[in-house]
């Protein structure tokens, strides 16, 4: 090639970028860390003897971050700087004390822990994935996602280039219907498909505010990713990124949007052939709730030509079943049975409901989704306000705060930025160059309970 | 003596006593101290252990941790086994079972890869002492390996991994026992990541690298796809050092027992696997829970494996990665391993809380994952290697109390007997 006539590359490497967004609402100090003052005055004379009033040595001060600092040392500590180290404690236990504060374990609700809202508040604010040393800290396993661990291979590798090959690693889904074999002499009338670089959108969240919905479809445009809103007046001036949730009584607006891609009420309305008809190069999604006969209802839309699948449990990941089960059960049914049915690769799955850690994207694509939509998260991310419970889509008890669009817009992309660089951390760990082949695929991870039948068995009970 | 040396003999005078008074409960159990992996009490109880080198008398409870699974769900059966005295059980296992040299060590145990450079030199020094005292090894993990650590090197096994760091022909000759490290359970797939502030000139020095830069050990080792590959690594360890055992360290990935037999057939000595839920060095949250299986479920799936191929009485299977108190060992053990590695446990010995700051500001404030000169000089070698040499001391105790009271006679009898272990709910 002609070097003086070759165009430039048009390529670009997907790159989120994340920059400091601090908190604007005070949070909690995590720990509580206080002196008994009587000892304390009583320590510093009795050092004060000890070295012979040399004040460097007696003001030295048992805190490497600084929470002794101020100008009034262990009398007024500076909470905000313990790190729960407890070097004061190991140094003078007669006199220091550091417990998790009680603002910190007030936090969340009965899902969401104080560690996890940390999690959320720090990824938003600062862009970074969260490092610590000396292991692991939390429970062994549990339910949920907790009880999946996912594969890694020892020597198969997305590329051969360490850390420097992960940028080659494609986060990247299509959303809409895809043929599964070519038809000669029929034309496919389905829409193209849309593709998004991180497999994540913003579901819906019902009474917004105006700000919170311009932080989310900025977000959502920088991203290059898609809101849902049942309510189309809000975020119109990301309407490019928008998924509206049409209705019997919405569905003049919807056809006037004319979305790229639209969600219905797959259980409650049989608006398909309506939109699919009016709108033919839309992608038309159905929402579903996940319980127990969700399985069957999505084999039906998917047979009667939907594009995709949204597939929902509440906020808690909690599926409507009378005998509620985690959202990775639920979902992982309905994957296995439109694969069964030979469906499965003709639609897409969205699923959302209680994905409120980086972990939960790729644990939830094992079960079965091509991508995941957040909610709740997104309030947690922007220092909402937790007044209750926060696991029912219609009454959830998480108040958000006033926000400037632009902090809240940044945060949003620093979340994104913080889960994508863990999703690949993840596919990188299993020697895989695309989220795509992660989809469904069980045997590259491991269930807590089948491992511990398996590995405990042959150890009897205690009695 | 100058300001520095009165303030930093202050601190460690006052964090020693600290450390020796804390597990009295005089001042209660710290509220903000421990996990659920390390409670409170596990930690006081192994502070009190390197202290007095017994186990604890006041109740602490120093067998299990609060985590609601592995082995802080498996006890160990009541039935009235007949008894052995215990002083006679002999608490020592093999290293090799194939030909070659073979080594012994008097206890199940060595210590941990911990490199320099993510530690300090103190708390290495330490180790290595404490190594030495006992008979067995511990690890330089991939910082190479300090001048003052030759000494002892005996004892020491050297670490190769993928950035080779410090590995060096004399390196690999001083070793024993030299350990490939393909993958850790902390950051499984991801290589390892020594963050900038850490590589001091000295550091950056032994690494052959620049200072104050990041260093990666890029995942995994670019010259290795498959069996073959590894057993010419093993060949070259062997050519340089044919006294040498090759020990394997790999991660827990659904085919690890795959794995394993192919560490076999490519000549290792020591299969060692390393489980997500321990790990000394900074990784990311998410590594560190969600990727690999713990050790607990590992360990039998090995073990079975190799059992099955045949060629379990002729490979040493090793297990790290969630390892805090003796009765893990036992139960590790009982599972399928010949013998365990220990870190974390041993940096607690020294005073660490298990806090997870290593990585923040200037490292460990107690001198243990640091390279702060100032902090480093909190932990003095000998005072080091008194507290580990006591906490092993201690744990043999309560390893031989569980062998006598199912009449064991030697650890190598437990290997495999699950049946010995109850599960609770």
């Amino acid at each position: 090639m002609d070097p003086e006539t070759a165009k430039p590359s048009k390529y670009e490497r997907f790159k989120i970028e994340t920059k400091p967004a601090p908190h604007v609402y005070p949070i909690p100090n995590k720990f509580d860390v206080s002196a008994r003052k009587l000892r304390l005055a009583a320590m510093l004379v009795h050092e004060a003897f000890e070295f012979k009033l040399n004040k460097e040595v007696v003001l030295s001060r048992p805190c490497i971050y600084g929470v002794f600092g101020g100008r009034f040392g262990g009398f007024k500590p500076l909470k905000h700087k313990c790190v729960g180290c407890m070097r004061c404690v190991q140094e003078y236990p007669h006199i220091m004390t550091v417990k998790p504060s009680e603002e910190y374990k007030r936090l969340g609700d009965s899902f969401w822990t104080p560690e996890a809202v940390f999690t959320i508040w720090n990824e938003a604010s600062t862009g970074k994935i969260p490092v610590k040393g000396m292991g692991y800290k939390g429970a062994f396993g549990g339910e949920g996602f907790d009880g999946i661990w996912t594969d890694m291979s020892e020597i198969v590798r997305p590329t051969r280039d360490g850390v420097y090959g992960r940028e080659y690693i494609s986060t990247c889904v299509d959303i809409g219907r895809k043929a599964t074999s070519v038809n000669f002499g029929k034309i496919d009338h389905a829409p193209s498909t849309v593709d998004v670089p991180v497999p994540i959108i913003f579901d819906d969240l019902p009474a917004l505010e105006f700000d919170v919905w311009n932080a989310v479809g900025k977000a959502a445009r920088t991203l290059g990713t898609f809101f849902v809103t049942h309510d189309q007046t809000r975020g119109e001036d990301y309407r490019e990124r928008m998924i509206p949730i049409a209705d019997d009584n919405s569905i003049d607006e919807t056809l006037e949007l004319k979305p790229g891609i639209v969600e219905y009420d797959g259980e409650r309305s049989d608006l398909f052939e309506k939109l699919s008809d009016s709108l033919p190069s839309s992608i038309v999604i159905a929402r579903v709730p996940l319980r127990e006969e969700a399985g069957l209802v999505a084999c039906k839309l998917a047979r009667e030509g939907v594009h995709g699948l949204h597939l929902y449990a509440d906020y808690h990941g909690q599926d409507y079943s009378e005998d509620p089960r985690h959202i990775s059960e639920s979902l992982k049914e309905v994957h296995q049975l439109l694969v069964k049915e030979g469906l499965r690769d003709q639609v897409t799955i969205i699923a959302s409901g209680g994905i409120t850690l980086a972990e939960h994207v790729p644990k939830a694509i094992i079960c079965g989704a091509d991508l995941v939509g957040i909610d709740t998260t997104v309030l947690v991310a922007l220092q909402a306000e937790f007044l209750g419970e926060t696991r029912k889509r219609d009454t959830y008890q998480l108040r958000p705060r006033k926000i400037d669009p632009a902090w809240g817009t940044q945060r949003l992309v620093n979340l994104f930025g913080v889960w994508h660089d863990q999703l690949i951390e993840i596919l990188s760990a299993m020697g895989m160059r695309d989220v795509r082949r992660l989809r469904g695929d069980i045997g590259r991870s491991m269930m807590d309970a089948e491992l511990r039948e398996q590995s405990f068995k042959g150890i009897a009970w205690a009695t | 003596m100058g300001n520095l040396e009165l303030i930093v003999e202050k601190h460690s005078e006052r964090i020693h006593h600290g450390l020796d008074v804390l597990p009295s409960l005089r001042y209660g159990l710290p509220a903000g101290l421990g996990n659920k992996r390390w409670t409170a009490e596990l930690i006081l109880a192994t502070y009190e252990m390197a202290l007095t080198g017994e186990l604890p008398k006041n109740g602490l409870e120093y067998k299990t941790g609060d985590s609601g699974g592995g082995f802080d769900v498996l006890g160990w059966k009541n039935n009235g086994f007949a008894k052995v005295d215990e002083d006679s059980v002999d608490l020592s296992i093999s290293l090799n079972k194939r030909e070659g040299g073979k080594i012994e060590i008097p206890l199940p145990i060595y210590g941990g890869g911990m490199s320099f450079g993510s530690i300090s030199l103190n708390f290495m020094l330490a180790r290595a002492r404490a190594a030495k005292k006992i008979g067995t090894y511990t690890s330089t993990g991939e910082g190479g390996y300090p001048d003052a650590i030759v000494p002892y090197r005996d004892h020491v096994i050297t670490q190769v991994a993928t950035g080779m760091f410090g590995v060096r022909e004399e390196t690999i000759q001083y070793a024993p026992i030299v350990e490939f490290k393909y993958a850790q359970g902390a950051k499984p797939g991801l290589g390892g990541h020594l963050l900038a502030d850490k590589v001091t000139s000295e550091v950056a020095k032994m690494r052959e690298s620049s200072m104050f830069t990041s260093l990666y050990s890029p995942f995994p080792f670019h010259s290795v796809y498959s069996v073959e590959d590894h057993k010419k690594h093993v060949d070259w360890i062997k050519t340089v050092n044919p006294r040498a055992l090759v020990s394997v360290k790999v991660s827990t990935p659904t085919d690890v027992d795959m794995v394993a037999i192919g560490s076999y057939y490519a000549g290792a000595n020591i299969i060692h696997i390393d489980g997500g839920y321990g790990g000394t060095g900074a990784a990311p949250e998410i590594a560190k829970k969600n990727i690999a299986m713990p050790i607990e479920y590992a360990i039998p799936k090995v073990h079975d494996y190799l059992v099955s191929e045949g060629v379990r009485d002729q490979i040493v299977l090793i297990a790290s990665g969630g390892i805090r108190t003796a009765d893990d060992i036992a139960k590790a053990i009982a599972l399928g391993a010949d013998g365990c590695v220990v870190a974390t446990a041993e940096a607690v010995a020294v005073g660490c809380t298990h806090c997870g700051n290593c990585e923040r500001g200037r490292g460990c404030q107690v001198g243990i994952t640091t390279t702060d000169l100032e902090l480093s000089r909190l932990i003095e070698p000998e005072w080091g290697e008194n507290r580990i040499v006591n906490l092993y001391n201690a744990w043999s105790k309560r390893l031989r109390s569980i062998l006598a009271d199912f009449g064991l006679e030697s650890v190598r009898e437990l290997r495999g007997r699950k049946d010995l272990m109850v599960r609770h709910k």
